[in-house]
């Protein structure tokens, strides 16, 4: 089927979008984070049915809206209902979804103490990422810092580690003990959740470069929703380079993909398959994994992913979004619609995607 | 939009009643703006004194916010998307150089008009909301927007309808302005429509004759015959021969032969007169009337005129029965006939700017036009993107060479404005950018002044920006960005920080600078800042030597801090023979070779302790002489404030140890190295 994209204008610079989570239906509803607006909103929409025009078959309406007190920089559902939000003002937030027939409504549950500051000046710090690991929530800032919460209470920081001495750009969970952070400069970081700062294992490995004299940070990681050792990792330059984390010797494949900073990245929730990424440069890509090349019987649970030099010939790239020359700043996968928004206030929906 | 209404400033300050309680205005340069001072106007070149009434009175200091249009969130939409068409104009433009393309200009057209149209809507269900309702300055923007912005919309549909359109279709252009007239006038086809729902009923409306007067009037047919049809005299043989009048009238449609349909239309209408002399329909006076204003008769329109609301309301209705093939340029005269005609029937009426602007469009006079549509309250949206617009189609290049126009220079300096005025307005930087684009040297060069001052409020946004600058290849601009950044990161104690941005920056000068500053720390506390980020720089280090030199020394100190002695040897040495050590950095490099040398199983051979030696005479103690000469001329300098390292009180005595240590060592190495087998 033909992809068709519709184009929504929404007044916000978007920082981030997601999808409600659904269990055995098409999701009609998504949240969306804004940024570098003067007042700040975590928007809950809902598609309806557009009467008018053929091509257009869903318009999005506001439902309900939360202020935050600064951008909106993580958006990420803990369960069906519960959404963390973590903003530029160093404070992790969690908000319930009540779904209802006619007005879903978003609540404010509860907000953290300030996550991240800088110590000097004792500023607050931007909080960059979030990632979930069950109800487990670490947030990484500007500050270096990386903090892990429990979603049950905000109040009460199950662990603050001094990871870095420069700013953290994105964080994901490996397993419910580890977790890896990219940095600025490029390198990235495993770190146990158990340990305290001074008992961290150094374990750090640096993203591949095309220029090793330039610095190429790390803005996305996603691990393999089946297979956790798979690392992805997006940088400023937008190669993609996957680790296999039981070897942090040297990165299993290297890929040139993009030419601006990859802004998002991540696996479809349902079908591993199938790779998401996004650039600054106003682009949305799918990799998906041929499927008739990969031996399954020969395959010991080796990836194409990992497979160096030969990926290029093992997994096929679609642009779902190209040319719309508008950063791109998230998106999000349900189904076969994907959704992502941009910094021209704009937010795309893609149905049938494949 | 009166032009009528003076604008009346007024600031209250009681500080300022003792000055002579004067107001002094003056323009603000390139902008249509009045800066407003009580008693005289502060600029960044006045002088700055304390005034003489200075420490009297409390001063009110109150700052004035700018307002746009475009605060309403509602309205930011309307930017954002026509930003995006703005730039697939130009896109056109550069893919087509030569060839034109009126049909792709005029969907351009359309898809400015469907934005702005979406947001009247927008701004008209916006209204209702409870939101806006309580909130008295929001409710009262929409209604200004939503006047504005159907001001616009009007005018520009006649232009596309006048200018572009008619490139397309044929000249006849009458149907094309009943249509226009038909959207911007709604009222009487919603009473139409009552009066249809009513049925037989109807008649007995008393808006019910001038509801079909004024239909009629707007040019429609349809919509009368089918409320005639459903009146109770309709079997009437007035009422019948109305229907047929109105069913057999000629409608011109494209592609029909102009000759053969005026003869048609000339033969139609030689009947209606025949008819209306014969008084078919004088059984039904108000249907009479109608059928003298389908006739084109001028005694009755001037009757129905004078309660007309604007003079160009019912100008298309009438060329429809009166010259139903009218061309865009015998427009011109008609509107001119039928605006005298107009002014006689209404002598008091005063001519409002959109109805001026209205006719400047129909008199082709659209050099006035575009003056006036300067003056809008849009902050020339609407003048920029119609005007860029013109400029691409190409199509009044003579008129405008006529008028001594340079519309390249226009439009040049139109969209530069817009552009800067986003730029100016906070969060729009995104799209003024793509505005500043299109408009050669002098964009690019407000894009690379206005970047770097873009407020960084997160790295987020930073890496944003420095993206931007990176596709435009404004090296100095990005170095800026990371220079600010950098200087950010050192005074907030982030050295680490401040020491990547240096990186990322270029800058030598300040990369050396940082390095000599986490260098000196150590040799004065005996820390090194931010070991993480000297572990994993790798080949960035070569931008500066001083950085090469930390990051070697970082190596040696690593091992020397794990006790590697014998492998912290070699990197020691070279730091030595480098030639890049800094001259304050001596004294803490010759320190730590002393554990070395001084070590129970000797760690350096003889070549290597004649190095150290050599140093220690060669480097150190000509520094300490130099410096010692210093010391005579300046006496406020010792040698300690200038070597200075947290293991060593003083340089002299050190020298003295060292020197003694080195020879201790070279005796135990000689004894050791000549002890093996002779080769």
């Amino acid at each position: 089927m033909a992809t068709k994209v519709a184009a929504h204008y929404i007044s916000e610079k978007v920082s981030n979008v997601r999808w409600l989570p659904e269990q055995l239906q098409q999701t009609e509803r998504f949240v969306t984070g804004s940024w570098d607006m003067d007042n700040n909103y975590v928007r809950l929409w809902r598609l309806h049915a557009n009467p008018y025009a053929q091509e257009v078959q869903h318009t999005p309406r506001c439902n309900d809206k939360v202020a935050m007190d600064g951008d909106v920089t993580g958006l990420e559902f803990v369960n069906e209902d519960t959404l963390a939000v973590s903003c530029a003002d160093g404070h992790l937030s969690l908000l319930k979804v009540h779904r209802a027939v006619e007005e879903d409504q978003l609540e404010r549950m509860e907000r953290s103490e300030r996550l991240h500051e800088f110590k000097c000046s004792q500023k607050s710090a931007p909080c960059t990422a979030i990632d979930i690991y069950g109800n487990d929530i670490a947030t990484v800032g500007e500050d270096g810092c990386v903090n892990v919460l429990s979603a049950h209470n905000l109040k009460q920081v199950k662990r603050t580690i001094d990871a870095d001495s420069i700013s953290l750009l994105s964080v994901c969970f490996v397993n419910q003990h580890q977790l890896v952070t990219g940095n600025r400069m490029g390198v990235i970081r495993m770190l146990d959740v158990r340990v305290d700062s001074t008992g961290q294992q150094d374990i750090s490995f640096a993203a591949a470069s095309q220029d090793p004299k330039n610095s190429n940070f790390v803005s996305a990681m996603a691990t393999h929703p089946m297979q956790q050792h798979i690392l992805i990792c997006g940088s400023e330059e937008g190669s993609i380079t996957v680790w296999d984390l039981r070897n942090f010797e040297y990165p299993a494949s290297y890929l040139s993909a993009h030419n601006s900073p990859i802004t998002d990245i991540g696996y479809h929730r349902q079908d591993p398959s199938k790779l998401f990424s996004a650039a600054e440069a106003g682009e949305v890509w799918m990799w998906s994994e041929k499927k008739q090349l990969i031996d399954m019987s020969k395959n010991d649970g080796n990836s194409a992913w990992l497979s160096g030099n030969r990926v290029r010939s093992l997994v096929n790239v679609d642009g779902v979004l190209t040319d719309i020359r508008n950063p791109v700043n998230s998106f999000d996968v349900h189904g076969s619609r994907l959704i992502c928004g941009s910094d021209k206030e704009v937010i795309y929906i893609a149905d049938d995607i494949f | 939009m009166s032009e009528e209404a003076v604008p009346i400033f007024e600031i209250s300050d009681s500080l300022a009643t003792r000055c002579g309680n004067t107001l002094t205005a003056t323009f603000v340069p390139g902008s249509t703006k009045i800066a407003l001072s009580v008693y005289r106007p502060i600029k960044w070149s006045s002088r700055d004194t304390p005034s003489d009434t200075a420490g009297e009175d409390p001063v009110v200091i109150s700052i004035a916010q700018e307002s746009t249009l475009y605060k309403e969130p509602l309205l930011r939409s309307l930017l954002s998307e026509t930003n995006g068409t703005f730039v697939t104009l130009q896109t056109l433009v550069q893919e087509a150089k030569g060839t034109k393309k009126s049909a792709e200009y005029l969907q351009i057209s359309r898809a400015y008009r469907s934005i702005i149209r979406f947001c009247l809507e927008k701004l008209d269900h916006g209204k209702k909301t409870p939101e806006v309702q309580e909130d008295e300055w929001r409710l009262e923007h929409c209604t200004k927007a939503t006047k504005t912005f159907y001001a616009i919309e009007c005018m520009w549909h006649l232009f596309e309808i006048l200018y572009l359109q008619q490139q397309q279709t044929s000249q006849v252009i009458v149907h094309h302005l009943l249509e226009w007239v038909r959207f911007h006038y709604p009222n009487t086809e919603d009473q139409a429509t009552d009066l249809l729902l009513m049925a037989e009923e109807a008649s007995e409306c008393d808006s019910y004759w001038l509801t079909l007067r004024r239909l009629i009037m707007l040019g429609q047919l349809e919509v009368p015959r089918a409320i005639l049809l459903q009146n109770r005299k309709f079997n009437q043989a007035a009422f019948q021969a109305a229907e047929q009048v109105l069913k057999t009238m000629p409608v011109y449609q494209d592609g029909y032969a102009l000759h053969k349909f005026n003869s048609q239309w000339e033969y139609w209408h030689v009947d209606l007169d025949r008819k209306l002399a014969a008084q078919t329909f004088a059984a039904e006076p108000q249907l009479e009337l109608i059928m003298q204003l389908v006739a084109g008769s001028n005694k009755h329109w001037d009757a129905e005129l004078v309660n007309s609301q604007d003079w160009y309301e019912f100008l298309p209705g009438y060329l429809l029965y009166t010259k139903p093939t009218c061309k865009p340029f015998e427009l011109r005269i008609a509107t001119t006939h039928w605006l005298n005609r107009w002014s006689v029937l209404r002598p008091e009426w005063q001519m409002k700017q959109l109805s001026r602007m209205v006719l400047q469009l129909m008199q082709h006079d659209i050099k006035l036009f575009i003056y006036d549509a300067q003056k809008l309250n849009d902050s020339h949206w609407f003048s920029t993107h119609l005007i860029d617009l013109i400029y691409h189609t190409g199509q009044f290049k003579s008129y405008f060479d006529q008028q001594n126009v340079d519309l390249a220079a226009l439009r040049h300096s139109m969209v530069f404005e817009y552009g800067s005025f986003l730029m100016a307005s906070r969060n729009h930087w995104q799209l003024a950018i793509d505005y500043l684009d299109f408009c050669s040297h002098e964009g690019a060069a407000a894009i690379e002044l206005l970047l770097p001052r873009i407020p960084l409020r997160s790295e987020r946004q930073a890496f944003k920006v420095l993206e931007l600058a990176k596709q435009r290849g404004l090296v100095t601009v990005e170095q800026d960005i990371c220079k600010v950044l950098s200087k950010r990161a050192h005074s907030d104690q982030r050295y680490g920080s401040a020491l990547e941005w240096a990186i990322r920056s270029k800058d030598v000068l300040l990369v050396t600078s940082l390095a000599d500053f986490i260098l000196k720390n150590y040799s004065h506390t005996g820390v090194i800042f931010s070991p993480d980020v000297l572990r994993s720089i790798g080949p960035r280090m070569f931008i500066s030597p001083r950085l090469v030199f930390l990051c070697k020394y970082f190596e040696f100190y690593e091992l020397y801090r794990q006790r590697d002695f014998v492998s912290a040897a070699e990197p020691l040495i070279n730091l030595l023979a480098s030639k890049i050590t800094p001259a304050y950095f001596w004294p803490s490099l010759l320190i730590d070779a002393m554990p070395l040398l001084n070590s129970e199983e000797p760690k350096l051979f003889i070549n290597e302790t004649l190095a150290i030696l050599q140093h220690l005479e060669m480097e150190l103690v000509p520094l300490i002489e130099r410096n010692k000469l210093n010391t005579a001329k300046f006496d406020n300098q010792t040698s300690k404030t200038i070597f200075k390292d947290y293991r060593v009180e003083n340089v002299e005595e050190f020298v003295e140890l060292m020197r003694l240590s080195c020879a201790r060592n070279m005796v135990r190495a000689t004894i050791i190295e000549n002890r093996g087998p002779p080769t």
